[in-house]
């Protein structure tokens, strides 16, 4: 039964990816090209016309996008995976985390592609790979559980209110801001600095960058906490989902 | 009598009417009893709306009933649908496997069958094409022959026994009939009387989400068309 549901996971991964190939002229070349314009224009208002921040503004803001992307991405996929398949939903009995799960992983795809570029990019650019990158594959992976699980929230929840599909953009605009992709958040008083490190991506992105530009041991103690955090999230998510199957089909069509 | 492997007690199934705030709950099902033994082959029918749909998707496990009871013996149930899980953009090829994983089968056992899903499908070299460019009689057959390869337990129809041109409807009306006539234990919700005749040794008449009549085909069928036209004739009288 479990063997089955990979298989499924995988496939209807590979049809995903291979049917959004198949949707444009570029086909695999938007999956650098989109997240490259998105940086670019981020660069462009921050780095070029604010001259925001210190010389090392722009691996900062890149390291910081490229993992902030992923977190967004699954969110505005996976997010409404459920909601999308209602009609197939209604036809076949299916353990619903296949859904959001496809979604994610398919994105987790996209993601390690623009990663492989990122790294290219910070090479040429003067930092050089180093021995704490054996830190990066850790924070990668609790990542990957924060991620499923915010997806898995919001898979759930989303199908009962589809309301929420116009606020949700907006809040990832915010909590964008708040997670410290584009500005440092070195400059907040110490207090407050300790509550925004409670959002999971603010750990993760900080251990990212320390990685990556000052070849820095991440904060184990904080990647602790915030892979209890996750966890917890992706405990809630599974059993949201599960709570919440028997009403999903009997929503109006 | 065998020992039942599908029972329904007194079963009600809601449905939520509109997304808003405190509206009302409707009662596909209001109080359906029915006991489905292996090898029993039911017949369902009744007017639009009494519910017959609702009634095959809970019996598959899709639906949980809101009252009542459900018991299940750990049996495997497929609602024949066609086209399950198909992506545009795919080969038939990759929808027959995506479709056969949807269904429950392992996916060496779906690409095993390959050959013959293209056989049976009459697909040729469109086999290898995305199914964006097929017909909607194409989409059917491939569709049809996915879901002719899973051997459920119990076997749910809702109304399409034939599909596709007059040829195919022959061929995949034969393929159920054998598949029936193998001894799977199957539920068919039909308008069509000859068809239940055909294919049921036994009936369930439901009206407005009730089951009102539980027996051998004949009486059940007889039951229910002089019901309607007491209905019909007290709809002209008044």
């Amino acid at each position: 039964m479990r063997l089955h549901l990979i298989e499924l996971i995988l496939f209807s991964t590979y049809a995903e990816l291979r049917a959004e190939r198949a949707r444009s002229y570029l086909g695999l070349l938007w999956w650098i090209v989109e997240p490259a314009m998105n940086m670019a224009t981020y660069y462009l208002v921050f780095a070029v016309i604010f001259k925001t921040g210190a010389p090392d503004y722009v691996p900062f803001l890149l390291i910081g996008l490229t993992l902030w992307q992923w977190f967004k991405s699954c969110i505005s996929h996976g997010g409404y995976s459920i909601w999308q398949q209602l009609p197939l939903i209604r036809q076949v009995k299916l353990p619903l985390q296949v859904f959001p799960s496809v979604q994610i992983l398919a994105d987790t795809v996209k993601f390690l592609c623009i990663l492989v570029l990122l790294l290219v990019i910070l090479w040429c650019s003067g930092y050089p790979p180093n021995i704490t990158y054996l830190a990066l594959l850790p924070v990668l992976l609790i990542e990957l559980v924060f991620v499923a699980a915010a997806t898995y929230i919001v898979a759930a929840v989303v199908p009962l209110v589809p309301d929420l599909r116009f606020v949700i953009e907006q809040v990832l605009q915010v909590v964008m801001f708040l997670s410290g992709i584009v500005f440092s958040l070195d400059g907040l008083p110490p207090t407050l600095r300790r509550w925004f490190a409670l959002n999971p991506i603010v750990e993760l992105v900080d251990a990212g960058r320390g990685i990556l530009m000052h070849a820095q041991w991440p904060d184990w103690y904080a990647l602790g906490r915030v892979t209890l955090i996750s966890l917890v999230l992706y405990a809630l998510g599974v059993f949201l989902i599960e709570r919440l199957t028997p009403r999903y089909v009997k929503l109006p069509t | 009598m065998s020992e039942s492997i599908v029972r329904l007690e007194n079963v009600g199934v809601a449905f939520n009417a509109q997304l808003r705030v405190g509206s009302p709950r409707f009662w596909a099902l209001e109080d359906v009893s029915l006991s489905l033994a292996r090898g029993d082959r039911l017949g369902v029918v009744g007017r639009n709306g009494c519910g017959k749909s609702t009634l095959l998707r809970t019996i598959a496990g899709i639906i949980t009933p809101d009252r009542g009871r459900l018991t299940r013996a750990p049996v495997s149930c497929q609602l024949l649908s066609l086209t399950l899980g198909f992506v545009p953009h795919l080969s038939g090829r990759d929808n027959a496997v995506l479709s056969g994983l949807m269904l429950g089968l392992r996916r060496r056992e779906i690409v095993s069958r390959l050959p013959a899903i293209l056989d049976f499908s009459e697909l040729g070299e469109f086999f290898d094409q995305p199914i964006s460019s097929y017909s909607t009689g194409m989409l059917m057959r491939l569709g049809f022959s996915v879901a002719i390869q899973v051997d459920p337990d119990v076997l749910l129809i809702d109304e399409v026994l034939a599909v596709g041109d007059a040829e195919f409807q022959e061929k995949s009306g034969a393929a159920l009939r054998a598949r029936i006539a193998g001894g799977s234990t199957v539920v068919f919700v039909s308008h069509g009387d000859a068809q239940i005749r055909q294919i049921c040794d036994r009936a369930l008449w439901l009206e407005h989400g009730r089951s009102m009549l539980d027996g051998p085909v004949d009486e059940v069928l007889a039951a229910y068309h002089a019901a309607q036209q007491a209905s019909a004739a007290a709809t002209a009288g008044a």
